[in-house]
C-alpha cells in the first residue's frame, strides 16, 4: 500500500513537472495583449481569447510552413527509415571487414559541435545550387538523423534470434528476401520508433533550415515561428500558439505509436 | 517489385520538390524590421513590383544577430542578398570582410545632400549604407498617468522614481517600480556613461573605459538597484517592456521602436531627454543611429545590379519614406520630409529630435562589438556585488584592448606550418595506403560473394559520408588557419597557433570542468529519474500507457522552444516558477538568472526535462525483457522491493543503459540550444558556457573562426578518446560489445 502511494506521487510529481511548461506556453497564448508576463498562474483569465490562433491561421503563412514540414519531414522519414533499415540490418547480421570501424565512426558524427559545420554546409550546397532547395535539407536532415537510427536499428536486429534466418534460408530465400520477407515485418516497432525520430529531428530543427532556406515561401515551421520574435519585439502570443501547434503532431504521433515506442527503443542490445 | 516501387516513389519524391524555377530577375532584400514595421515594407514591395512586372522582390526577415551571422556566410558562399537593411553598426564588419558596394559611385553628392549627414553611413570615408530613418536611440519614457512633467535632474529623477516605487505591503514584491529598463546590457547603460564627462570610445575605435565617468556610471546603476531600489532586482528587455506596458513601472528607458507597442498597449506615455547630471552639468548621451539599405558588393548578374539599384533608389526615395514616417512614425532621414507638417505636427517626433540633440553617433567599426563585449562581463559583475566599479572600469579597459587585438590580428605563417604540412603529408599517405589495403580486401571479399552486407550499408554511408566529410576536412584546414575578420575572403594556413592558444588559455580548462560536470550531472538526473519512472510505471501503476504518454511530453517539443519557454519561466518577475514560490510557499523570488549558480541550475533543470522521457522509455524497453519469473523466485526468497531493485532490475537494464547513456553524454556535451537561450549567451558575466556555446561565441560573436574551429576539434577529440575510453571500461568488465 505505502509503495502505491509514494510511486502515485512520485508519477503525479513527474507529470506535473512534464506539463508544467506546456501549460504556461499555452496560457501565454491565450493572452489576448501580446505579453509574455503574467502576475498569475491562472491559464485562463478574463482577457483570455483564441485571437492568437486565429491569426496565427489568417494573417501569417502559417499553412504554408505547416504544408512545408510535413513534406520535408516525410521524406526525411522515408528516407531515414529505409537505410537505416538496411545499413543496421547488415551491421547486425553480416561479418565484414571495417565493420567495428565503422560502427564507431558514425557514432564519431555525433561529435563535432553541429554549430561549427554550418558555414562548410552552407558552402558546398551553395556550389552545388541547392540553397532554396528542399533536396539540401532533406539530405543533411537524413545524413545527420542518420547515426542514431543506424543504433537504433542495429540493436533491435540484435534482439531477433538467429535461427529464423537460419529456417529462411534453408527454405531457399536469399539475403534480401530473407530481410525483406522475414526480418522487416518482425521489426516493426523498430521501424516505427527510427521513423519517430527521423520525423522529429527535421520537424524541430532550425540551425540547418536557416542557411538552406532563404525564400519565404519555402519556410518549414521553425523558421516560421522565429519570424515572431525579434531581439527587440517578440510577438509573445502568437509565438506561444504557434509553438503549441507545432508540438501537436509530435504529441499525437507519440500516443499513435505508444505502443510501440517501448518494445522498438533498443540503442543496445539486452541478452536477457 | 514492390521494393523497387517503393524506391522509385521515393526518387520522384525527392526530384519533385527540387525542381524550382524562376524566370524573373529575383532580388532578395533581408532586413530586419520589426513585426509591425513588415506589412509597410510589404506593401511598399508590392507597389515595386507591380510598377517593375520583370522584377521580384523576396524580402526576408531575420532576427539582427542572425541577419550578420547569415549574410557573412552567404557572402562566403558566393551568393546573398542583393540588398540588405539593418542597424548602422554592422557596417563595420561587412566592410572589413569586403562585402558591401561603395554607395558614392551609386549617388550623386547632390542627392546625398539631401539626406541627414547622420543617415549617410561612411566607414574609412566611404559611403555604404544609406539611412531609411534616423534613431534606433535611447530615451526616457514615462507613463503620464504617475508622472505630468518629466524630471530634469538625476536628483529629481532619483526622486520621482522612489515615489513611484511603491511595495506591496503583504510583501509579494513591488506593485509598481519607479523605474524599469534593460539595464544588465551595455547598449542600455553607456549614455549614462557620457552623461558623467568622458564617452566610452576615443577616435571613433578606441575604447576609453578605465575612466572616473565608467565608475560612476557603474556606481550609479549599482545604487539604482541597491541603495535607491528604484528598479527590479531582475530585469530584461522583455521584463521590463511588460512592467511599463502594465502600468507597473512609472519611466523606461527604452528606444523609438518601442512606440508602437506602447501605443498599441494604450499606454498614456510621454517621451523625455535623460535626466541632467549635475555633477558634470551633462546630459547622458544615447546613441544614435540609423537603419538603412546596403547593396551587395558581389551582385551575381548585371540584370540582378541594375535591378537592385531600382530598388534601392525607390526605397530610399521621398515618396516611400514619406509612407513610412506616416504609418509607422520613423524619424525620416530626408531632410525635406521633417519640414513637413508630417513631423513638425507630431508631438513625439518633435520631442524626439530634441532628445536626438544629446546624442552621439553610434559607432560603426567592428571593434565596438569587442568593446561591447567586454564590458558586458565586467558590468554585470559590478551589479552583482563581486566587483568595484573602479576595477572593473580598468579591467574591461584591458579586456577590450585584449579582444580588439585578437580580432584585429592577422596571423603570419610560423614554423609550425611546415610540421603540419609534413604531418598532413604523412596522415594522407598513411590513410591511402589503409584506403587500399581495405579497399582490395572489401574487393575480395565482394568477390567472395559476401557483397550483400556491403550493398546494404553503401546508401547510408554515401549519405553520411557526403555531408559530413567536406564540413570535418574544412573545419581542420580551418582551424590551422588564419581565418578571421580581416582575412574573409583570402585566409591561408598558418600552423598550430590556434591550439597552442586554446591548450594554455586556464579558461578553457574551467569552462572544460563545467562542461563535464554539465554533462555529468545531466545524464545522471536524466537515467535515474528516467529508470525510477520506469519501474514505477512498468511495476505498479495501471493505466501504464497514459502516464507514458504524458512523461513522454517534453520530448516531443522542439528544443528551441522549450529553452525559451523556461526562461520565461524563471523570470523574476513574471515567471511562474517564482510566482509559485511566493504565493504557495512564501518564500521571496529568487533571481535566477543574474546569478552564475542559480543560472546554471536553471539551464541544469530545462535540460533534465528535456532529456529525461528518452532514457526513461529506453528503460522501460528494458524492463519488459526481465523474465517474470526472476522476481517471482526473489520473492519467495524474501527479497524487499530496494532489494529486488539492486539484484535484479538495475544490472538487467545496465545492458541498455550503458549505450544510451554514452548517446546521452555525447549529445549533452555539444548541446547548445539550451545554454544558449536560457543563460542568453552565457550571462552572467560570461560565466555560464559550455564549450560549445563558448566556441559558438568565439565564432559568431567576435569573428574568431580560426579559433573556434581548433576548440571544436579539441571537443572532437575529447569526446572521441572519452568514448574509447567509456568502451574499453566497458568491454573490460562485461566483456560485451556495445
Amino acid at each position: 500500500m505505502i509503495k502505491k502511494i509514494t510511486s502515485s506521487i512520485v508519477i503525479l510529481l513527474a507529470c506535473l513537472f512534464s506539463i508544467v511548461p506546456v501549460l504556461y506556453v499555452l496560457s501565454v497564448s491565450l493572452r489576448g495583449d501580446n505579453a509574455f508576463g503574467a502576475k498569475t498562474l491562472k491559464i485562463v483569465t478574463s482577457t483570455s481569447n483564441f485571437d492568437n490562433y486565429v491569426k496565427l491561421f489568417t494573417e501569417t503563412s502559417f499553412l504554408t510552413w505547416l504544408y512545408n514540414s510535413l513534406l520535408v519531414s516525410f521524406v526525411v522519414t522515408l528516407l531515414g527509415v529505409t537505410l537505416a533499415a538496411t545499413s543496421g540490418y547488415s551491421l547486425s547480421r553480416h561479418k565484414f571487414k571495417g565493420k567495428q570501424f565503422l560502427l564507431f565512426s558514425i557514432l564519431t558524427t555525433q561529435m563535432f559541435p553541429a554549430t561549427m559545420l554550418m558555414l562548410p554546409f552552407f558552402i558546398i550546397l551553395s556550389k552545388l545550387h541547392l540553397i532554396n532547395n528542399f533536396l539540401g535539407l532533406i539530405i543533411i536532415y537524413s545524413s545527420t538523423a542518420l547515426p542514431f537510427c543506424i543504433w537504433q536499428m542495429k540493436g533491435y536486429f540484435d534482439t531477433i534470434p538467429k535461427e529464423l534466418e537460419e529456417a529462411a534460408k534453408v527454405d531457399g530465400c536469399t539475403n534480401f528476401q530473407t530481410f525483406y520477407k522475414i526480418i522487416l515485418p518482425m521489426s516493426l516497432p523498430a521501424l516505427v520508433i527510427t521513423g519517430l525520430f527521423s520525423f522529429m529531428s527535421s520537424w524541430s530543427e532550425y540551425l540547418v533550415a536557416a542557411i538552406t532556406l532563404q525564400d519565404p515561401a519555402l519556410y518549414t515551421l521553425p523558421l516560421g515561428l522565429k519570424s515572431f520574435q525579434s531581439s527587440l519585439s517578440t510577438q509573445w502570443g502568437l509565438y506561444a500558439a504557434g509553438a503549441l501547434i507545432v508540438s501537436i503532431p509530435v504529441v499525437v504521433l507519440f500516443i499513435i505509436i505508444s505502443k510501440f515506442l517501448v518494445s522498438g527503443l533498443t540503442v543496445g542490445s539486452v541478452k536477457g | 517489385m514492390q521494393t523497387k516501387k517503393y524506391i522509385i516513389t521515393l526518387l520522384a519524391l525527392i526530384l519533385s520538390i527540387s525542381a524550382h524555377c524562376a524566370d524573373k530577375v529575383q532580388i532578395q532584400l533581408w532586413h530586419q524590421m520589426i513585426y509591425s514595421h513588415r506589412s509597410v515594407l510589404a506593401n511598399v514591395v508590392k507597389d515595386f513590383e507591380q510598377d517593375n512586372p520583370d522584377v521580384e522582390v523576396v524580402s526576408i526577415y531575420r532576427e539582427t544577430e542572425e541577419l550578420r551571422s547569415a549574410f557573412q556566410s552567404a557572402a562566403m558562399g558566393g551568393s546573398g542578398p542583393e540588398l540588405i537593411f539593418g542597424p548602422s553598426d554592422q557596417i563595420g564588419p561587412f566592410v572589413t570582410m569586403g562585402l558591401l558596394q561603395n554607395l558614392d559611385e551609386v549617388y550623386t553628392q547632390e542627392e546625398l545632400e539631401a539626406f541627414d549627414p547622420l543617415s549617410r553611413v561612411k566607414y574609412h570615408d566611404q559611403l555604404y549604407m544609406l539611412g531609411n530613418s534616423v534613431g534606433n536611440f535611447l530615451m526616457l519614457i514615462y507613463n503620464k498617468d504617475y508622472i505630468q512633467t518629466p524630471p530634469k535632474t538625476l536628483e529629481e529623477f532619483i526622486r520621482v522614481a522612489q515615489e513611484n516605487t511603491i511595495i506591496n505591503e503583504n510583501g509579494s514584491g513591488n506593485q509598481r517600480y519607479g523605474l524599469a529598463f534593460n539595464y544588465t546590457e551595455p547598449f542600455f547603460f553607456v549614455p549614462w556613461v557620457t552623461g558623467f564627462g568622458e564617452h566610452f570610445i576615443k577616435n571613433d575605435n578606441i575604447p576609453n573605459l578605465a575612466t572616473t565617468s565608467m565608475a560612476d556610471a557603474f556606481s550609479l546603476m549599482h545604487d539604482f538597484k541597491e541603495k535607491y531600489k528604484i528598479v527590479p532586482l531582475e530585469c530584461d528587455y522583455e521584463a521590463a517592456n511588460a512592467l511599463f506596458k502594465e502600468g507597473r513601472a512609472a519611466m523606461i528607458i527604452n528606444g523609438d521602436w518601442s512606440w508602437g507597442d506602447y501605443r498599441a498597449a494604450n499606454v498614456n506615455f510621454g517621451i523625455a531627454r535623460f535626466p541632467l547630471i549635475e555633477k558634470s552639468g551633462k546630459y547622458p548621451a544615447p546613441l544614435v543611429g540609423t537603419t538603412g539599405y546596403s547593396l551587395n558588393k558581389n551582385i551575381s548578374s548585371p540584370a540582378k545590379k541594375e535591378a537592385s539599384l531600382k530598388l534601392l533608389r525607390y526605397l530610399t526615395s521621398e515618396k516611400i519614406q514619406t509612407r513610412f514616417t506616416k504609418e509607422i512614425s520613423t524619424f525620416p532621414s530626408r531632410l525635406k520630409i521633417r519640414e513637413t507638417a508630417l513631423v513638425t505636427s507630431n508631438p513625439i517626433l518633435n520631442e524626439a529630435s530634441k532628445i536626438m540633440e544629446t546624442g552621439r553617433p553610434m559607432p560603426v567599426v567592428p571593434e565596438v562589438r569587442a568593446i561591447w563585449d567586454s564590458l558586458r562581463g565586467l558590468y554585470q559583475s559590478v551589479l552583482a556585488g563581486t566587483m568595484t566599479p573602479e576595477k572593473a572600469a580598468s579591467e574591461a579597459q584591458e579586456k577590450a584592448e585584449k579582444q580588439i587585438l585578437q580580432m584585429n590580428e592577422v596571423l603570419k605563417p610560423d614554423a609550425s606550418l611546415t610540421i603540419i604540412y609534413i604531418v598532413f603529408a604523412i596522415a594522407i599517405a598513411i590513410g591511402l595506403f589503409y584506403f587500399t589495403k581495405s579497399l582490395r580486401k572489401i574487393v575480395s571479399d565482394i568477390m567472395e560473394r559476401n557483397h550483400f552486407p556491403y550493398f546494404m550499408i553503401l546508401p547510408a554511408y554515401l549519405g553520411i559520408l557526403s555531408v559530413v566529410l567536406f564540413p570535418f576536412v574544412y573545419n581542420i584546414l580551418l582551424s590551422f588557419s588564419n581565418f578571421s575578420l580581416h582575412t574573409f575572403e583570402n585566409w591561408n594556413l598558418i600552423g598550430i597557433h590556434h591550439y597552442i592558444e586554446v591548450l594554455t588559455d586556464p579558461k578553457f580548462y574551467e569552462i572544460l570542468v563545467k562542461t563535464i560536470i554539465w554533462t555529468l550531472t545531466n545524464v545522471f538526473f536524466h537515467v535515474s529519474i528516467g529508470v525510477i519512472l520506469a519501474v514505477i510505471i512498468e511495476q505498479v501503476m495501471p493505466k501504464k500507457n497514459i502516464w507514458r504518454t504524458i512523461l513522454i511530453i517534453p520530448w516531443a517539443i522542439p528544443q528551441y522552444i522549450t529553452a525559451l519557454t523556461w526562461r520565461g519561466m524563471f523570470n523574476q518577475e513574471y515567471g511562474p516558477i517564482n510566482i509559485f514560490l511566493h504565493d504557495y510557499l512564501k518564500l521571496s523570488p529568487i533571481q535566477w538568472l543574474s546569478q552564475p549558480l542559480t543560472t546554471f541550475a536553471a539551464c541544469l533543470l530545462t535540460n533534465v526535462w528535456l532529456g529525461f522521457p528518452f532514457m526513461m522509455i529506453v528503460a522501460l524497453g528494458g524492463l519488459q525483457s526481465i523474465p517474470k519469473s526472476v522476481y517471482e523466485s526473489a520473492e519467495l526468497d524474501g527479497a524487499n522491493p530496494l532489494q529486488k531493485f539492486f539484484h535484479i532490475t538495475w544490472p538487467m537494464l545496465t545492458p541498455v543503459i550503458k549505450p544510451a547513456a554514452l548517446l546521452g553524454c555525447i549529445w549533452t556535451f555539444n548541446t547548445l540550444n539550451v545554454i544558449w537561450l536560457v543563460s542568453n549567451s552565457g550571462e552572467p558575466a560570461d560565466q555560464t558556457h559550455i564549450l560549445v556555446s563558448y566556441v559558438y561565441k568565439a565564432a559568431f560573436n567576435l569573428y574568431r573562426y580560426g579559433y573556434s574551429a581548433a576548440l571544436s576539434v579539441v571537443i572532437f577529440v575529447i569526446l572521441v578518446f572519452a568514448s574509447l575510453g567509456a568502451n574499453y571500461i566497458n568491454k573490460k568488465s562485461t566483456k560485451a560489445e556495445f
